[in-house]
């Protein structure tokens, strides 16, 4: 054993002893106590009452706050998203019908504007509700001129306050008069200013029913009391929402102690009073609920407390035993929750080890070789991951299938290692979606169904995704509530894009794809808003202007990030980051007119063949090439692409073969390459043709039927790739 | 890709039909490897039909025409077409084949 361990065995042995002794100076002090108690029992009464309705304050409050938490925790998970939502007001709506149809407490929610943050709205408002007798979603808008939402008070205060704030309650007159409140929160927009007020309505019917409902005493009844004394629970429902609590009290006997009350208990203040009338006295035990400002109040008749004198010794004794046994639950537990400290303190230091590991899984996700496609002249492309201090979840990915390219950009909401790994599932999802699918909106409706799905975190991704056809240059993408990309095309704007909704919120929303045709020389540069929104020590942000400024100096893929990098460096300084920097050029050359450019990707399987056979078969066409010429050429290509793939890769292990031809009219230029191991058939030794039958070599008639058919064949390996080019002239 | 295999007292005929590219060359291999045992007599290659040939079925007709040597029999190839005669000719199979 080491000393550590010895340490903690001390440790808890002690604590043990402690425990133990201390249950037995409570056993023995309430045995005394049970004996005063017998003599005193009009004050054993009087404590029992005390305990009765300080449990039922505690239990209230506990029931209250169970549902303000529950609320709070609805609005806070979507404050980013409403952040997102500055940028495009039109999912405005969206996000509050999100929130009510999500959340059953929440009957209510609106995103209201700050007047003015708008240049196109003066008052905006989308409002979305469930309608009190049809049970179903409906929509408006509380930017009315009538209603002038910028002068209420669930407006006002948060803004005020700097922080949420459940406003006083209020009877919804729509329907049923149902008791509402309504918690709103100011929300900041990416420099700081408080861009609209997030709201959910809560309706209140479980508070009557559960606080009207138990009693205490079959003859006590329960208060509660808004902030500014508005009767909410009461054993009179006519005074509910009517009167209040200043109002109602007016006519009870000994007002001098009764005014006390009531200014306790609007002060936020808990304790008990007696209240001693003619007839009867009454004890009054108060609390607040802190977070909403209201007061619960239970008040208990006397003739209840010492009504059956002659029970009390049992219930005494039975009290004690339920006290030990609690006393006895709470040692064990405080023991246990104190080892349980220490084993926390432990694994903190593994957690950050873990971080740091699934950082490494994270980088590891993304490609990271540049240029990525050594073999083609048509394209150019650099990414780059500027990491902060925390893990976070920014994703890009592309691969080319079939002569296009599809790639896709993304942010996860929220950091650590919950965003680390839903980064991974987003890139996992990419790759296995795209290499079915066509088309940018079904990769993303998708991607979208299936986190959708298995969403329980309210974590949601912005993303975008575009397929470019490197042939002519034509781009389907879609966005999926993502930064807008920049298109360098002789002057830098930003792409035309409908941000539907970022991945992850609304399973079956339906994403816009919209297409766009790149030209020779066209960029596109794609980015995270750790970039936008990088912070220098004065709080302000890197922006968009800046990052236009910088793109607009001619330079390669590589260049452009390179340059960003040092802009953003130099622009932050030394103020911490707080978040993951991610960009992604794509620079597409279009060769000149006239030239035929065609890609096609095949598996190391013999069984590709007959693909090839058509990829050679639309060339020889388009070219009007004779059947003899189209045949040789066909020979050849097969020769060179059984070679990659037989050869290529090891048994069992599957690859790419990349076969690329460009067209003019007098040549033919192929390219074959694979990611296997190093092999330059050129350099085999040619058969000899001379020897006779029996000599004669078997193998090596492939290649050498390759160069006798084309006019160049060269080989050169590159950053792992080989790559073979086969020239043939056709004039 | 089909072939028909036809068998009269030692001349053994096989018609080619189709293109005999790499995939088909590893059935028509399996199909085809057997018949060496016949290369005593005569194998006739029947190529009437053959539209395309790649180097792996070149090597089946020169692993025929090997054993062929090796047993004393021979191989005849029949109405190759243009483009095959073409291959023929570079490879230089024209030399190893008797070619009608």
């Amino acid at each position: 054993m080491n000393a550590k361990a010895k340490l903690e065995e001390r440790f808890k042995r002690s604590s043990m002893v402690a425990a133990l002794l201390l249950v037995v100076v409570a056993a023995l002090t309430l045995e005394a106590t049970s004996l005063i108690q017998y003599y005193y029992a009009e004050k054993g009464l009087k404590e029992e009452a005390t305990k009765r309705a300080e449990s039922q304050l505690e239990n209230t409050k506990f029931k209250i706050e169970g549902v303000l938490d529950q609320v709070e925790a609805t609005i806070r998970n979507n404050v980013r998203l409403t952040q997102w939502g500055f940028g495009h007001l039109d999912s405005l709506h969206m996000i509050t019908a999100i929130i009510v149809r999500e959340n059953p407490v929440v009957s209510g929610s609106t995103i209201a504007l700050v007047p003015g943050y708008s240049r196109k709205y003066p008052l905006f408002a989308p409002y979305s509700y469930i309608d009190q007798e049809t049970g179903e979603l409906l929509s408006s808008s509380l930017a009315t001129e009538e209603y002038d939402y910028p002068s209420k008070e669930w407006f006002t205060k948060p803004i005020e306050l700097d922080a949420g704030y459940w406003s006083e309650p209020y009877v919804d007159v729509g329907g049923g008069e149902v008791l509402m409140t309504t918690y709103s929160v100011p929300i900041r927009d990416a420099k700081g200013n408080v861009g609209a007020v997030l709201t959910a309505d809560v309706a209140l019917d479980w508070l009557t029913n559960y606080v009207g409902g138990s009693k205490v005493y079959p003859d006590a009844f329960n208060l509660v009391v808004s902030r500014k004394g508005e009767i909410m629970v009461a054993p009179i429902e006519t005074l509910v929402m009517r009167k209040t609590l200043q109002e109602a009290s007016k006519d009870f006997e000994n007002q001098d102690k009764v005014k006390a009350i009531t200014e306790s208990m609007l002060n936020g203040e808990s304790g008990m009073r007696v209240v001693q009338g003619k007839t009867n006295s009454s004890h009054v035990y108060f609390a607040p609920v802190e977070r909403t400002g209201w007061s619960m109040s239970v008040v208990i008749p006397d003739k209840e407390i010492f009504g059956e004198i002659k029970s009390i010794r049992r219930l005494v004794e039975l009290l004690q035993v339920l006290g030990l046994l609690m006393l006895v639950l709470i040692l064990s537990f405080a023991a246990k929750s104190q080892s349980q400290y220490r084993v926390m303190s432990e694994k903190k230091e593994k957690m950050e080890n873990e971080l740091t590991i699934a950082r490494g899984i994270q980088m590891s996700m993304i490609p990271k070789t540049f240029p990525p496609f050594p073999d083609r002249n048509d394209l150019d492309i650099s990414a780059m991951v500027v990491p902060a201090k925390e893990v976070g979840g920014d994703l890009y990915d592309y691969f080319i299938r079939d002569g296009r390219l599809y790639f896709c950009i993304g942010d996860v909401s929220g950091k650590g290692v919950p965003a680390a790994l839903v980064m991974a599932v987003t890139r996992s999802l990419f790759r296995s979606v795209a290499n079915h699918e066509h088309t940018s909106s079904h990769i993303v409706n998708i991607m979208n169904k299936s986190m959708a799905e298995m969403n329980d975190n309210n974590m949601f991704v912005t993303f975008f995704c575009g397929i470019l056809n490197l042939e002519d240059g034509h781009l389907d993408y879609c966005n999926a509530g993502h930064n807008t990309p920049i298109i360098l095309s002789g002057i830098r704007r930003m792409l035309d894009v409908i941000p539907n909704l970022p991945l992850g919120i609304v399973a079956d929303f339906a994403f816009k794809s919209q297409k766009t045709v790149l030209k020779n020389d066209d960029g596109l540069f794609l980015y995270t808003d750790g970039l936008t929104e990088a912070e220098n020590i004065n709080h302000e942000l890197f922006g968009e202007e800046r990052m236009i400024e910088i793109l607009s100096t001619r330079r390669d893929a590589s260049g452009h990030l390179a340059a960003m990098e040092k802009a953003v460096n130099q622009f932050v300084g030394d103020a911490p980051r707080s978040d993951d920097l991610t960009m992604l050029f794509i620079h597409y050359i279009m060769t000149e007119p006239g030239v035929i450019k065609r890609h096609l990707t095949l598996e190391n399987d013999l069984e590709q063949i007959p693909r090839l056979s058509k990829f050679i078969n639309g060339i020889a066409e388009s070219k009007n090439l004779d059947e003899d010429l189209a045949m040789n050429i066909h020979l050849a290509m097969e020769e060179a692409v059984t070679n990659s793939i037989m050869y290529a890769y090891p048994e069992g292990v599957s690859g790419d073969i990349e076969v690329g031809a460009i067209v003019n009219d007098s040549t033919i230029e192929f390219t074959i390459s694979d990611h296997g191991m190093e092999f330059d058939p050129t350099a085999r030794p040619e058969p000899d043709l001379t020897t006779g039958v029996e000599d004669r070599p078997i193998g090596g008639l492939g290649i050498f039927l390759i160069k006798k058919i084309m006019d160049s064949v060269t080989y050169r390996r590159e950053k792992g790739v080989n790559i073979l080019k086969l020239i043939k002239n056709i004039k | 890709m089909e072939v028909k295999i036809n068998k009269q007292d030692d001349v053994t005929t096989i018609r080619l039909i189709g293109r005999l590219d790499t995939p088909a060359a590893q059935e028509v291999g399996k199909e085809l490897t057997p018949l060496q045992e016949n290369a005593n007599g005569t194998i006739i290659l029947d190529c009437e039909d053959l539209s395309y040939i790649s180097s792996s079925g070149l090597r089946i007709f020169l692993s025929l025409r090997k054993a062929a040597a090796v047993k004393g029999g021979k191989v005849i190839v029949k109405n190759i077409n243009d483009s095959i005669r073409n291959v023929f000719m570079m490879t230089g199979f024209l030399n190893l084949f008797e070619v009608e």
